[in-house]
């Protein structure tokens, strides 16, 4: 029997992750969707020497590493795009204190699709002839390494190829525009690699802008890409990837952006902006007094917005959400 | 001499001017995206864009995308799939005609270092970089998988390396067909388009080699900004400037002026 999954993002928290463990989220591009509000959260819960999975990385995967809670990551594309290269994660990478192993993007999406189909591995026809092949930040004496991407033959072609190990994260915080209090899910913009990510984890925590009624998923059944079934929470929190954009929700918020990146340049940096804009709230209500309502407005006036319009009778109200919460988790 | 357009917008016309109309495409943010929607705007309007997030059929509303989820390229896509559809289904099946990516560093064989900046040779101890940057992020699938692609990159002396120190992405390894050992589906690099010029790999060799040059710019002020010994194209040859027509289409898709302000 399906049952009602909203808790608190501090319970979520609390609830499945660790120190050490292998962590999963970024699951879209670096400005884009992505649970940065869980990172948050890790953070002031104080976890740390994290074993970062990110498809790509994200201000989240920016701001864990410049905090030092990151001492190993993979990872595809490791900058913020058009912000520039990620300075806490650069920082963390420069330093030696975090160890960055170095996919592609399709890569790390064969690698999450690899672990949800628990295939032993993955066929791979990129990455291989370069250094991502050769070079290992994991064991940096392998040198070519040959247990990175370890080249096989193709059984029935006889033609070598690479062999990706597949990734099994320990939790996955994903981060989608709309979810049911059952765990159901529908993205907005590109899924990136969300599909295999819901799959490969062995934990899988929603993070939602908003929180729709079930019969919105059966009016789409086609768009829920990630069903109830391979989730087990989720978390009600607006504006959860902001700084970065959620398509149909609220645009990047160039600004913030900027500031967060700076800051994370160094270490003073970084103690500043974790003071001010990671302990610097107490609730869903703080976080979002923090970003201000004004700036709230002028994200929120995307040229996406119609993207929401369909399921927009289904958004449940605050306080509606507050009292499933309340009585939610429980099983 | 004062321009009418700046360096920087003439690469962009340039590496547009590469991008045939009905291809299947695939175009990185930033400076690539601007050429490449800059050639749907201009002389490719059935060209088939897509990003490697998996956006479809979408134009850049309202500016230069911030990335290639940004909301300004999510507001009249007419599908959204995943990194494994582009990247996956359509460029490492070898189904992309052309790709755009850009470099840190390129080598006399095309290959691009984007993962960093180390003093000297990296050795056999894999040790972090003195400057860390992007990443292969998806120029790896497409340096792997598209038909042909374009490297776009500012042409200072420091960027053009007789051999990268990293290979983010492969272009030519060591020249000749070194690419056929690994079976990789896609062609390689065709052209490496420069804020000064254009080069191009030699048929056999695949060594790259001066083709053309602005009209700002000069074989020895090339030659000068290359880090190996560069050898000039026998039908080496003056690029034409933009047209009005297309520096009025690459300002429609530059309407914030990014290219503008370098």
């Amino acid at each position: 029997m399906a049952s009602n999954k909203l808790i608190s993002l501090a319970e979520a928290v609390r609830r499945t992750s660790r120190d050490g463990m292998q962590y999963a989220s970024g699951a879209a591009l670096p400005i884009g969707s992505d649970a940065v509000a869980f990172g948050r959260e890790l953070l002031r819960q104080e976890r740390r020497d994290l074993h970062a999975i990110f498809h790509c990385n994200s201000q989240q995967l920016n701001l864990l590493a410049g905090a030092g809670a990151v001492t190993r990551a993979e990872c595809g594309f490791t900058g913020l795009e058009v912000f520039g290269f990620a300075n806490g994660l650069r920082r963390a990478v420069e330093s030696g204190a975090l160890a960055l192993e170095d996919y592609s993007n399709l890569a790390m999406a064969l690698r999450l699709l690899g672990g949800a189909m628990n295939w032993p591995f993955v066929p791979a026809t990129v990455n291989i002839g370069s250094d991502l092949q050769d070079r290992s930040a994991f064991e940096p004496d392998a040198y070519p390494s040959r247990t990175k991407i370890p080249t096989v033959t193709d059984p029935f072609s006889g033609r070598p190829v690479g062999a990706l190990s597949p990734l099994k994260p320990d939790l996955a915080a994903i981060h989608v525009t709309l979810a049911d209090p059952l765990g159901n899910a529908i993205m907005l913009g590109t899924e990136w690699s969300r599909f295999e990510l819901s799959r490969a984890a062995k934990r899988v925590v929603l993070v939602a802008d908003a929180i729709v009624d079930t019969a919105c998923m059966r009016q789409f059944p086609n768009l829920v890409r990630i069903p109830d079934i391979v989730v087990e929470a989720v978390v009600h929190w607006p504006f959860a990837a902001w700084p970065q954009s959620s398509p149909g929700m609220y645009d990047v918020d160039e600004e913030h952006m900027r500031l967060m990146n700076k800051a994370l340049a160094t270490e003073e940096g970084t103690a500043q902006y974790r003071r001010d804009f990671v302990d610097g709230y107490a609730d869903l209500d703080g976080y979002l007094a923090m970003i201000g309502a004004e700036k709230r407005a002028s994200l929120s006036a995307t040229a996406t917005g119609f993207l929401l319009d369909p399921y927009r009778p289904w958004i449940l109200p605050a306080e509606v959400v507050a009292q499933l919460q309340a009585e939610g988790g429980v099983s | 001499m004062t321009l009418p357009y700046t360096r920087q917008e003439m690469m962009a016309i340039a590496t547009g001017r590469e991008i045939r109309d009905g291809e299947l495409a695939i175009f990185g943010v930033g400076l690539s995206m601007l050429a490449g929607y800059f050639a749907q705007a201009h002389h490719a309007p059935n060209v088939r864009a897509m990003t490697e997030g998996g956006v479809y059929g979408a134009t850049p509303v309202g500016g230069l995308p911030w990335g290639i989820e940004c909301n300004r390229i999510s507001a009249n896509a007419t599908s959204f799939t995943s990194g494994l559809d582009a990247l996956g289904c359509l460029v490492a099946s070898g189904r992309c005609d052309v790709g755009i990516i850009g470099a840190a560093q390129v080598d006399r064989f095309g290959n691009v270092n984007t993962t960093g900046i180390w003093d000297g040779e990296i050795g056999d101890h894999y040790r972090p970089p003195k400057t860390r940057l992007t990443g292969a992020g998806g120029a790896n699938d497409i340096a792997c998988g598209a038909k042909r692609y374009l490297i776009m990159v500012a042409h200072e002396p420091k960027r053009f390396a007789e051999t990268v120190t990293y290979v983010s992405s492969p272009g030519y390894l060591e020249g000749g067909d070194a690419r056929a050992r690994h079976g990789f589906v896609g062609g390689g690099p065709s052209a490496i388009i420069t804020t000064l010029g254009i080069l191009r790999p030699e048929a056999a060799t695949k060594e790259f080699v001066l083709a053309g040059w602005y009209a700002f710019s000069s074989a020895e002020e090339i030659r000068a900004n290359t880090g190996w010994e560069l050898k000039i194209a026998p039908d080496a040859a003056p690029i034409p400037e933009p047209s009005d027509s297309e520096l009025a289409a690459l300002r429609t898709v530059d309407v914030t002026g990014a290219l503008r302000k370098g």
